[in-house]
């Protein structure tokens, strides 16, 4: 019995170890642990053996049965950590294959600033407002205290339609449209198409602008500042050193030009230069526009300011020609 | 404008270096446009003299010149210029000199001569465009000088932009007067020292103002003896700093007083003057003149003339006539020093289209007070620099004296506008630092009287800007103000705009951005009707490619699209969101609806793993289903027959009998007309009108217990049998268990015949209730395609 027993043991073994695959390790489970197996069958026939006997095969056989059992286990781990690999291996992908994805679409960079640059002041409580592009001389110059011989209406080449009717040269028409609807506090931001007769490398006969709006109790040229510098830290970065320097509008006194200091590379000589670049101009609200709104000039006080979209684009992008602005050349829109 | 560092240093004193002082400049709203020094790049260029000039035995065009530069002998120069004579003085570049752009010179042999040294043209200082020739030098300028003093060239220029409310600033005292106050230095105005000699100005000639508004001052000298000639060197080196050139010491005189004081003098010819008298009045219907340039003018009664007893010989503070211009054999000279109305003249500028140097000035607002100080000055320098004897006395017509306005500055206003604790005492220093004389000042206020030049100033605002500019735009803090809003909201669909165009740059669409312009001819080309008296057209149009405003996207979407196929593109997916302009009649302003205009057309990118394929109309219309799905309402389309679309492949797109658009096939002439490929589809949208009603609100339905029961079904049916109809028709049969009715294949061909079509639907069966049994689906379904075959002719497959 016992050498039965040690001849079986040695035998099972082997064959644990000899199985190829988990099919075959089963089978041999099966063959020796399972109900109809040979070790199984050595305990089903103690019965006949002597009480001693059957004591010490008895035991004999559950330590090679316990073994046994170890080493299916460890085989089965063995194998199937085999298989695993090896179905790693057969389904091996070119990881720098491109994915499959849909059509990448582009949203124009003017928009896109837009949009920033609205959140920025949404996020501060500002609204949006829109006015007409086509648009009487009235809200474009007279109630912006920039009457007809002005000569502020010089500088701003105007395309007529007809008379006391122009393409808007600005956003600011739309100040006087919304504090028209409304009493103050008012807090409008107003993106939109402006247009002037001009066209080179560096101007376009349409192109955008944002202005902006404050009109509340002791709104001051400091929190016009204060407005202005998160705006400029948010969108252009924290370290972004600005000033602010005097400039004239008609329809703001004190009126500013704000610049900021902007570090690029030239694109030919590959110097690396930083320079003054003026982004936008505002002021407080001049008193003849509260005035033509019908606001207590002595009750109120506002802010205003206009930002050039398209030059902030060029220069955030290092875009060098407005002309790529408008001409929409995919190879160009895609890039944003 | 350009200022010149070296004069402003005459006018006030400055401890300041250039670079820091343009920094102040800019704080104070003299914005600088650039700083140039001219001489930085010049070394060991002197006046030199040309002694003698031969021809150079060996060339035509060369010459052998001996140029004496005050160093030991005179130099021998080739050179290939023919202007001077001997006697000149011009720049002369000696051996190891270096000139702008890091041009060196040196000894060389020129067709075997030895050249040691170059002589310079204006061009080659950097002193202008002139090349044609050696720069000519005034003949008293010191032989051997260094020329960069000899020109001024050791000066630093900066050119500042003056806005236009700072009329006063486009001067040398003007900027001096600014930093002056600034820095708290004073002025040094230079002194009149003039002797008068001979009969009094009264007894030569004779000022009459006719029109005081237009002309509120007219002030006149006589110079007699006038003799033209040069200037000296020190005036020309000025001039040349302004960027003038100069030209005799009479013109030369005018131009350098209106750089130093900001005031246009007008000099006539005392003799060419009919009765030797001046008449400031109005033209006369049918009055014309010719101006200094040569041209004839015709003139209008609006417009200010300088008349003598006969005729107009200048049009007022515009420019002067021919007929009475200083020339070489003038002798006596009548000067004009006068304040004109600015908007007169600004008018009478932009209608007679001449833009001039004293036009500019005198539309921005002259200084009235200045004219009797600028004409002695012209006097003083006409008799040290053209030996002018001066006629005793000023011809000065000031009927109504300007005052100056008042305006109150309260200290608190200030310091509330602001945000700034600028202290009442230096708010007051600095306005009365700037000019504006005190009348009553205590500690709440202070009421000023505005000096004769600044018009700019009339509000209490505009005192405040004094204080903030001279105070430091820098030193006011930045505080964050509380923002509160109305109840009104002034762009209600704006932020669906956004999304919608964020969704459909993520469907794989870019966005063009177009200008809004268009023309008649272009929009019927692209085939969409145009009611010309519906387009807005421009006066002043760039060209007649933009002669109005577009009233479709369309145009400009295909011209995009072609300009993309030129250059390479196989399929375009772009978009636009723009307003297009409708003309209404007996309306001011036209309509400016938003439109969303979308082109689809050639073949859809392909990759590896995605093989390229032609775009068809479902991709269109697909785009269309998602915009409509996203604006929460339902398209209805209808067949149309128009010239922009392909008939078979089109519909006019509706909302509840209402049209919002067009999407289809673009017609295959328009395609061609463009330059397109013939699958372009494109689809045009009224968006003001699509999204003008808020998406409906979505309501949750219980999700279903109940497995769903899934059934395929396929059936033939004639070509023209639409999928509308299927659907329409399964879902009447299909009753209340019928939960969802879809198309998953449409086919034709062999082996069915030509005229029909198998289309496979896809059934879902589904009770909120219980699990459906075979029994119940096989019932309704049985119900469907007997339905199907009655009302849609269709035959199982």
């Amino acid at each position: 019995m016992k050498e039965r027993l040690e001849s079986l043991g040695s035998e099972a073994l082997a064959k644990i170890e000899q199985a190829a695959d988990l099919k075959t390790l089963d089978a041999v489970r099966v063959a020796y642990l399972g109900r109809k197996g040979k070790l199984t069958a050595i305990l089903r026939g103690l019965g006949q053996a002597s009480p001693d006997e059957r004591r010490e095969i008895g035991q004999r056989a559950n330590v090679l049965k316990e073994e046994l059992g170890k080493r299916l286990d460890a085989r089965k781990e063995t194998l199937e950590a085999a298989a695993q690999q090896q179905q790693a291996q057969s389904e091996f992908v070119d990881l720098t294959l491109p994915g499959r994805c849909p059509r990448a679409g582009s949203m124009h960079v003017i928009n896109q600033i837009c949009d920033e640059i609205v959140d920025i002041f949404t996020q501060m409580g500002f609204q949006v407002a829109v006015g007409p592009d086509v648009e009487t001389e009235y809200y474009n110059f007279d109630a912006l205290n920039t009457p007809d011989d002005h000569p502020a209406r010089d500088s701003h080449d105007t395309f007529f339609v007809k008379p006391g009717v122009v393409l808007r040269t600005q956003t600011s028409p739309v100040q006087m449209r919304v504090m028209e609807q409304t009493p103050p506090p008012v807090a409008v931001v107003v993106p939109g198409r402006v247009y002037r007769v001009d066209l080179d490398a560096t101007h376009s006969p349409m192109f955008v602008q944002m202005e902006g709006l404050l009109v509340d109790k002791n709104i001051t040229f400091a929190d016009l500042k204060g407005t202005l510098m998160h705006f400029i830290y948010t969108f252009f970065g924290k370290n972004t050193q600005v000033r602010f320097r005097p400039h004239f509008f008609p329809f703001t006194e004190p009126s500013a030009e704000v610049d900021i200091l902007w570090t690029a590379r030239d694109r030919h000589t590959g110097e690396v230069k930083s320079k003054w670049l003026e982004i936008l101009g505002c002021g407080m609200v001049h008193p003849e526009v509260f005035r033509y709104a019908s606001y207590d000039y002595e009750a109120y006080s506002g802010y205003a300011f206009g930002l050039g979209i398209d030059r902030i684009a060029m220069v955030r992008h290092a875009i060098s020609s407005i002309t790529h602005l408008y001409e929409n050349d995919l190879r160009f829109l895609e890039q944003f | 404008m350009l200022i010149s560092y070296n004069w402003l240093k005459e006018l006030i004193t400055l401890d300041v270096a250039p670079d820091e002082l343009a920094e102040r400049m800019t704080m104070l709203g003299l914005e600088i446009e650039s700083v140039a020094e001219p001489g930085k790049d010049i070394n060991d260029v002197y006046v030199g003299h040309i002694l003698d000039i031969q021809p150079h035995p060996d060339a035509d065009k060369l010459v052998v010149c001996k140029t004496d530069v005050g160093k030991g002998e005179p130099l021998q120069i080739v050179c290939g210029a023919a202007n001077m004579k001997p006697g000149d003085k011009v720049p002369t570049a000696i051996d190891g000199a270096t000139l702008p752009g890091g041009f060196r010179i040196g000894r060389r042999k020129m067709r075997g001569l030895e050249s040691c040294g170059m002589m310079c043209s204006a061009r080659e200082l950097n002193l202008g465009e002139d090349h044609a020739g050696l720069m000519i030098l005034p003949p008293d300028m010191p032989l051997g000088q260094d020329i960069r003093q000899a020109l001024g060239l050791d000066d630093v220029v900066f050119e500042i932009e003056v806005t236009p409310n700072r009329g006063d600033w486009a001067c040398m005292i003007g900027v001096a007067r600014e930093l002056a106050a600034y820095y708290g230095v004073e002025l040094r105005v230079p002194d009149i020292d003039i002797r008068e000699s001979g009969d009094a100005a009264a007894a030569w000639s004779s000022v009459t103002i006719e029109d005081a508004e237009l002309c509120p001052r007219y002030a006149g000298r006589i110079l007699r003896n006038v003799v033209v000639k040069p200037s000296p060197p020190w005036m020309c080196a000025r001039l040349v700093a302004a960027g003038q050139r100069p030209i005799n010491n009479v013109v030369d005189i005018t131009n350098y007083v209106l750089l130093e004081t900001g005031h246009p003098l007008h000099a006539f010819d005392y003799d060419k003057l009919a009765e030797n008298r001046i008449v400031v009045r109005r033209a006369r219907a049918g009055e014309s003149i010719t101006t200094l340039d040569g041209e004839p003018r015709p003139l209008n009664e609006k417009m200010l003339v300088i008349a003598d007893a006969k005729q107009p010989q200048a049009v007022a503070g515009v420019m002067g006539g021919a007929d009475s211009e200083v020339d070489d054999g003038s002798r006596h000279i009548f000067l004009e020093s006068a304040y004109f109305n600015p908007r007169s003249i600004r008018a009478t500028a932009r209608d007679l289209g001449l833009v001039t140097e004293a036009a500019q000035h005198f539309q921005r607002g002259a200084d009235p007070e200045m004219v009797v100080y600028a004409i002695n000055r012209a006097a003083m320098l006409m008799q040290q620099l053209a030996d002018a004897e001066v006629a005793p006395g000023i011809l000065d017509e000031y009927p109504n004296p300007q005052q100056g306005r008042q305006v109150t500055l309260r200290f608190d206003r200030a310091r509330q506008l602001l945000g700034a604790d600028v202290p009442p005492a230096k708010q007051q220093e600095i306005i009365t630092g700037l000019g504006f004389e005190p009348q009553q000042c205590d500690t709440v206020s202070c009421t000023v009287v505005t000096p004769s030049w600044r018009h700019d100033v009339s509000h209490e605002a505009d005192l405040i800007e004094e204080v903030a500019r001279h105070y430091g735009y820098d030193k006011i803090p930045s505080t964050m103000p509380p923002v509160r809003q109305t109840e009104s909201v002034f762009a209600p669909m704006e932020k669906r705009v956004r999304a919608l165009r964020q969704f459909l740059v993520a469907q794989g669409l870019s966005e063009a951005v177009n200008w809004s312009f268009g023309n008649v001819e272009n929009e019927t080309k692209s085939g969409m009707t145009v009611n010309t008296a519906n387009m807005v057209a421009l006066q002043n149009p760039l060209s007649e490619n933009y002669a109005g405003m577009r009233t479709t996207l369309l145009p400009a979407l295909y011209a995009t699209a072609a300009y993309n196929h030129k250059r390479g593109a196989r399929g375009v997916a772009i978009f636009e969101i723009g307003p297009v302009y409708h003309a209404v009649d007996n309306e001011t302003l036209p309509e400016e609806p938003l439109y969303l205009g979308i082109l689809v057309n050639g073949v859809t990118p392909g990759q590896w793993a995605q093989p390229e394929r032609a775009v068809d109309f479902y991709d269109i219309k697909g785009l269309l289903e998602i915009v409509f799905r996203f604006a929460g309402r339902e398209a209805e389309l209808e067949p149309v027959d128009c010239d922009a679309f392909q008939p078979s492949q089109s519909a006019l797109v509706k909302v509840r009998k209402h049209q919002y658009g067009y999407v289809g096939k673009t017609a295959p002439a328009v395609a061609r007309a463009f330059d397109l490929p013939d699958n372009t589809y494109a689809l045009e949208l009224n968006l003001s009108k699509l999204l003008a009603a808020p998406a409906p609100v979505p309501q949750f339905e219980d999700i279903p217990q109940f497995p769903p029961s899934l059934r395929d079904l396929a059936v033939v049916v004639e070509r023209d049998v639409t999928a509308a109809q299927l659907i329409k028709t399964v879902k009447e049969a299909g009753g209340a268990l019928l939960k969802g009715v879809e198309i998953f294949d449409v086919y034709s061909g062999k082996p069915l015949p030509p005229d029909k079509k198998s289309i496979a639907l896809s059934l879902v069966f589904q009770s909120p209730e219980r699990t459906l049994t075979d029994k119940d689906t096989q019932k309704t379904l049985e119900r469907i395609i007997k339905r199907l075959q009655k009302q849609c002719g269709a035959e199982l497959r």
